[in-house]
């Protein structure tokens, strides 16, 4: 077998042929110099022996003939044994070097299994891994138990220019120029010996060395002298010497100088010169040392293989040598490395990986980290290069040897070992494995600075325990990309953008016309709209916003810079037919500043940032008139019942008029009113959803004082708003203005609107404008749309409780209770109106006023009593008093004029507010609605008008606890003087009875003496408290609080056993009552002793007779009631 | 003498279905890795060997310096592939089994 054929047949060539130790003198040197060479430069390129052919006889006397014979020329300086460390430090540039070249490749994707697979053996275990292999097997040249280097001959050069070259033979192989090895004996001194007189032709003729040659050959022996002539070229650089030369290139011979003596027939003669050395001194020399050499295991090993016979022989031979080595401790160790790696190379070059790998990893284990790493990669190349490949063996050899890299400092190398280890742990469920590598992978990554690819790694091993994936920075939040462009839509701000769009068709629907073009048949279809109707239209001169939102997961700020919107300008408008958009027109990069604003959420500390890059047109063009529009000083958030008035102003940028329509909506889910449209001209019309919340105004009146407009002027305007209600119970509401609303091109349009905050809770307020335009243009209309949310806090919680007047007809007592609400602040209660006219509401007799009760202080409750009179029964007409009203003034903070509530706005928020809190409770009798106007003073009292805050609550829908058909109470005199001691008094009262109701009634009074069962009044008690006109639930307590303080009432007068007075003349009577007729039934009453007595012993029961029984309530049909307390004082007349 | 000791099971495609660090050695994270390592590797090995041999328990089929791996190759039909092991019941066995022999 050709030992060039494989890696470890050159290596042995190289490595281990036998050394031929040089002594020169410096003379001889000299005169190889001139051609730039080194006697051993000279002879080296001669040394290989590819034919020799030369028999020889085998240590067991084997004939063998030996095909190709190679002798290392080193000179005597060089052989000695090197220091460890120096060694050591030798190899580590070897690895150094290869680790800064690794750099480049480690930027690239990691290696995937097919393409290390296809790898041919030579790019797996690149070259710098062979060299340092070398350099590792050399660092033991010329030791202690090393046969290898062990020179087999000496070669003394002397030059024929040195006086008595006899002598100088003598003193090299004397002085103590020579290796100490040799000196030691360690090296055999008795070696043999060749003399070599060199003579250089240009110093003179060849007759005096052939002198010197003669006399040598007489004193050192006939046959180990000779003559070696060489620079016998006349000129420097000879023509033929160069190629004559070439074939020895190959070897290593290289001319630095440039000049060389040296002509065809001094390489002719040194090579037969070395021939002649080692066929006829060399080889028999050796042949005869053989028997002492072959003493080492190791050698027969190598010897096996290179005879390439009887594997298992060369195995068991290199593993006794391993072994053997090791045994002998730390001066073996280098000698079991070098061993174990002829050895694994000779498992190599037979294919045996496996167990190549095996003895890599074993010599790695008696290795320092940088050394143990490159065997480790060599043992994981090995497991790749075995059939089957062993990939997880290589992975975790390269994970080792990225390991030992790291500790050696070979960062570069760890890297690249682990990255080529990465495939095999592709998409790994050994979570231990995978964390680690990437783990350690993006850590070394990070350390060489390459922190783009050190993110990925680190983040693929914290992937599954924390759940982020491939992070980018900043994240590109691509859902809320939002262009926001106007077409016939327009925004007064971007957050109305966001707003469902459902939300604005809703409202505008009826508003915008259907089809802007009018068709002149059905079978014409509109070109302009079907040309953008599947692309978006905006106009010129009006600016596309693109928004996205960028978002950074850190805890530590990143800076964003450089951000770029690329546009693509397209020619092609028919997008319908044509999906390409974009047909060539080059791309055009916005170089725009984008307005960044920065949000900081507390909460992650984390940086949003918005951007809003916005597209100037290229193209300058007249654009479209287009509305901006906003409500003035609309509050965020507001107390419950807030009344105020605020102005929409609306301005035209553009030098066109536009004619204009508003739509309100306020959306909260569960509210949802009637739409009013308000017919602003005969073209123009505006179109209010939910106006509980808001209402527009007369635009004539642009310019009212608030609070004042509210306020009664006089008694000719009341009835002026009635006339505006055309239809009570249509849920469109006409509203007629004068003049056209027209805003010309840069004007600005004011608005007064009103704004009741009705009920508490969070609203959302959509005001959606329509103007035309007044030019004729694409698009004929735009819409501009609001938005505003509105947060109402409770305020004032108001509720009445009515109970019908015990001693007067047609009159109630009603106890109104406020409950302030809010945590701070107070309400200065008004003024409190009926809704009717027909109601006057007055203060009770005995206190004047209600001004005690006037401030209700935060979270506070206050009750006030007061009487209302129903003005509009005839039967009640005479007591009717040009002094009653419907409103009464609470407060007597100044002489403030009384607000009407009988105008608009008041009135129509009050029907607002009937209409939705009748839609709530359906009380089957209700009286009247209150409204309460109270003024918010929120601690400050000297707060000037302007600024008052205003509020009005409407509680509609009230009803009496104890409604009944039937009024009846006692007439008579109150004191009754009387003596005594002459007979006993009777007193003549008479009670009478209403028939308020719409039907015939028979009422029956029965009196008794005896108190009635306390059960059978409480039932009559409770069959009429009638409380189904009560809207708010959380009276009832109240309620029950009045029932029980009548109960206690009752409750005292059993204590009494016998009454002190009896009925007399009538137990029982019956009488008929038409509707709206009085009945008098007149009662004696027969008192026996001075006192205060309650002549309540009575009870009355009624029927109603109607011809339409039917429609009258169960409960209604019949009923009864126990006397009113009567209160009659007897006294004893003094004379 | 304290011993560490680490039990896998391994399904098809190489998914460890089953992990148990036993041993009376005190848990460290480093050997847990190391373990999956050795445990990983020796993969190569038994895929090798299991085609060769009828035995069911490869004793010592690797090893990684005083680290020795021992495979039984099971098949079990009613194993749905993919699935991991999550008895607790199964897993309290195991260890009790661990801490009787280890």
């Amino acid at each position: 077998m050709d030992p060039l054929r494989s890696y470890l047949g050159r290596l042995l060539l190289e490595e281990i042929t036998p050394v031929v130790m040089v002594l020169t003198t410096p003379l001889a040197e000299a005169a190889c110099r001139k051609s730039g060479l080194s006697v051993v430069d000279m002879l080296s390129p001669f040394s290989l022996f590819k034919k020799i052919d030369v028999p020889v006889r085998t240590a067991s006397d084997q004939p063998y003939r030996l095909q190709m014979f190679k002798i290392r020329m080193v000179y005597a300086s060089d052989v000695r044994k090197q220091d460890h460390e120096v060694a050591d430090e030798r190899i580590k540039p070897v690895v150094s070097e290869a680790n800064e070249s690794a750099l480049p490749d480690l930027l690239s994707d990691p290696p995937q299994l097919e393409d290390v697979l296809s790898k041919p053996e030579a790019e797996l275990c690149p070259l710098w891994i062979k060299k340092f292999n070398r350099a590792l097997m050399r660092t033991l040249s010329f030791s202690e138990h090393e046969t290898f280097d062990h020179p087999v001959a000496c070669l003394l050069v002397v030059s024929s220019k040195d006086n008595e070259p006899i002598s100088k033979f003598v003193d090299l192989f004397n002085t103590n120029q020579l290796p100490s090895l040799l000196n030691e004996g360690i090296m055999d001194p008795q070696i043999l010996k060749h003399y070599v007189i060199l003579h250089d032709q240009q110093d003179g003729p060849q007759e005096k060395a052939m002198n010197i040659l003669a006399e040598m050959k007489s004193t050192l022996g006939l046959n180990d002298c000779k003559l070696l002539c060489i620079n016998s070229s006349t000129e420097a650089d000879g023509v033929d010497a160069e190629n004559s030369w070439l074939p020895y290139k190959s070897y290593g011979l290289h001319n630095q100088e440039g000049s060389c003596w040296l002509n065809t027939d001094d390489l002719n003669e040194i090579k037969d010169f070395m021939q002649d050395l080692a066929s006829n001194h060399i080889i028999p020399y050796m042949e005869q040392k053989i028997r002492v050499l072959n003493q080492q295991q190791e050698m027969s090993g190598l010897c096996y293989f290179m005879l390439d016979q009887s594997r298992k022989d060369a195995e068991y031979c290199m593993d006794s040598a391993f072994s053997t080595y090791l045994r002998i401790g730390s001066s073996g160790q280098r000698n079991a490395t070098r061993c174990g790696l002829w050895w694994a190379e000779m498992l190599k070059t037979r294919g045996q990986y496996r167990e190549a790998s095996s003895v890599y990893y074993r010599v790695s284990n008696e290795e320092p980290s940088l050394h143990s790493a490159v065997l480790l990669e060599q043992a994981a190349c090995c497991y790749l290069l075995s059939k089957p490949p062993m990939l997880r063996k290589y992975g975790f050899h390269l994970v080792l040897a990225g390991n030992s890299y790291y500790i050696s400092d070979q960062k570069q190398h760890a890297v690249r070992t682990y990255r080529n280890a990465l495939f095999v742990y592709k998409q790994h469920p050994w979570s231990y494995i995978n964390d680690h590598v990437h783990f350690n992978v993006g850590r070394w990554y990070g350390v060489l600075g390459i922190f783009d690819v050190a993110i990925k790694h680190l983040l693929e091993s914290m992937g599954k325990k924390f759940d982020v994936y491939k992070l980018q920075l900043p994240v590109i939040n691509m859902p809320s990309l939002r262009v926001i462009y106007e077409d016939h839509r327009t925004y007064a701000s971007e957050a109305d953008v966001n707003v469902s769009e459902s939300i604005w068709q809703e409202l505008e629907e009826e508003m915008i016309p259907s089809s802007s073009v009018v068709r002149t048949n059905w079978l014409e279809k509109s070109p302009d709209l079907r040309k953008y109707k599947d692309s978006c239209v905006c106009v010129v001169g009006e600016p596309v916003k693109v928004s996205i939102e960028l978002r950074n997961p850190l805890q530590i700020p990143v800076a964003v810079s450089c951000i770029s919107l690329i546009c693509q300008h397209s020619t092609s408008l028919d997008a319908s037919e044509n999906s390409v958009l974009t047909t060539g027109a080059g791309e055009d990069i916005a170089s725009t500043k984008p307005a960044i604003s920065t949000f900081e959420d507390d909460g992650n500390n984390f940086t949003v940032s918005k951007l809003d890059i916005v597209l100037q047109g290229s193209e300058t063009r007249s654009g479209l008139p287009k509305l901006t529009g906003c409500i003035d000083h609309l509050p965020t958030n507001v107390f419950a019942g807030d009344l105020r008035l605020l102005k929409l102003n609306l301005r035209n940028h553009s030098e066109y008029a536009v004619k204009v329509y508003v739509v309100i909506h306020v959306d909260n889910t569960h509210v949802h009113g009637p739409w009013i449209m308000v017919d602003m001209s005969k073209n123009i019309k505006m179109k209010i959803s939910h106006p509980r919340f808001i209402i527009p105004d007369d635009l004539s009146k642009v310019d009212l004082e608030f609070p004042q407009c509210l306020r009664k002027h006089g008694q000719s305007e009341i009835n002026t708003v009635s006339t505006k209600r055309t239809q009570e119970d249509s849920k469109v509401l006409l509203f007629s203005f004068s003049q056209d609303i027209k805003i010309q091109g840069g004007a600005t349009f004011s608005c007064p609107i009103w704004f009741h905050a009705a009920t508490p809770g969070n609203f959302s307020l959509y005001i959606s404008l329509y103007y035309e335009m007044e030019s004729p243009s694409d698009m004929t209309y735009r819409t501009l749309r609001m938005h505003y949310n509105i947060e109402i806090f409770p305020s004032l919680d108001v509720s009445f409780s009515i109970r019908m007047c015990s001693s007067r007809l047609q009159e109630y007592i009603v106890r109104m209770d406020v409950l302030n609400r809010t945590p701070s602040e107070s309400f200065v209660l008004n003024q409190l109106s009926c809704n009717d006219s027909k109601w006057a509401i007055s203060t009770l007799p005995l206190c004047g006023s209600v001004s005690s009760v006037e401030t209700v202080p935060a979270n506070q409750a206050v009750s006030c009593f007061f009487k209302i009179k129903d003005l509009g029964t005839n039967s009640c007409k005479e007591t009717e008093n040009s002094s009653c009203t419907s409103d009464m003034l609470l407060s007597r903070d100044g002489g403030t004029e009384e607000f009407d509530i009988s105008r608009s706005p008041i009135t129509d928020f009050h029907y607002q507010e009937r209409y939705q809190q009748g839609r709530l409770a359906k009380g089957p009798c209700d009286l009247l609605d209150f409204i309460l106007i109270s003024k918010a003073v929120g601690g400050n009292h000297s707060k000037s008008e302007a600024d008052i805050q205003l509020l009005s609550h409407h509680v509609c829908h009230c009803s009496a606890l104890d409604q009944s058909p039937v009024w009846w109470f006692m007439e008579g005199p109150r004191t009754v003087i009387h003596d005594f001691s002459k007979s006993y008094c009777e007193a003549n009262i008479q009670l009478v009875i209403h028939n308020s109701g719409q039907h015939n009634i028979s009422v029956r009074v029965v009196t008794f003496d005896s108190v009635p069962d306390k059960s059978q009044t409480v039932n009559v008690l409770d069959s009429n408290s009638n409380q189904s006109g009560w809207y708010d639930v959380s009276l009832e307590n109240d309620i029950k609080a009045i029932s029980t303080a009548k109960g206690t009432h009752y409750q005292k007068q059993p204590s009494e056993s016998i009454p002190p007075y009896v009925w007399c003349s009538l137990s029982c009577a019956q009488v008929d009552l038409k509707p709206d007729t009085s009945a008098k039934v007149p009662l004696k009453v027969c008192i026996f002793m001075p006192g205060t007595y309650n002549f309540s012993n009575y009870q009355l029961h009624w029927k109603v007779h109607s011809s339409a029984v039917g429609q009258v309530d169960e409960n209604e049909r019949s009923g009864g009631g126990q006397g009113h307390p009567f209160y009659v004082t007897v006294l004893q007349d003094a004379q | 003498m304290a011993s560490t000791a680490c039990f896998v099971i391994v399904s098809k495609n190489d998914i460890p279905i089953y992990e148990a660090e036993v041993g009376s050695a005190p848990k460290k994270e480093d050997l847990a890795y190391q373990h999956q390592f050795i445990l990983h590797a020796a993969l190569d090995v038994v895929q090798d060997l299991a085609w060769s041999t009828n035995a069911m328990f490869l004793k010592s089929v690797d090893r990684f310096n005083d680290l020795v791996v021992s495979v039984y190759i099971f098949l079990n039909p009613l194993y749905l592939p993919g699935s991991r092991i999550t008895s607790s019941h199964f897993d309290t066995k195991v260890r009790a089994l661990a801490r009787r022999y280890l």
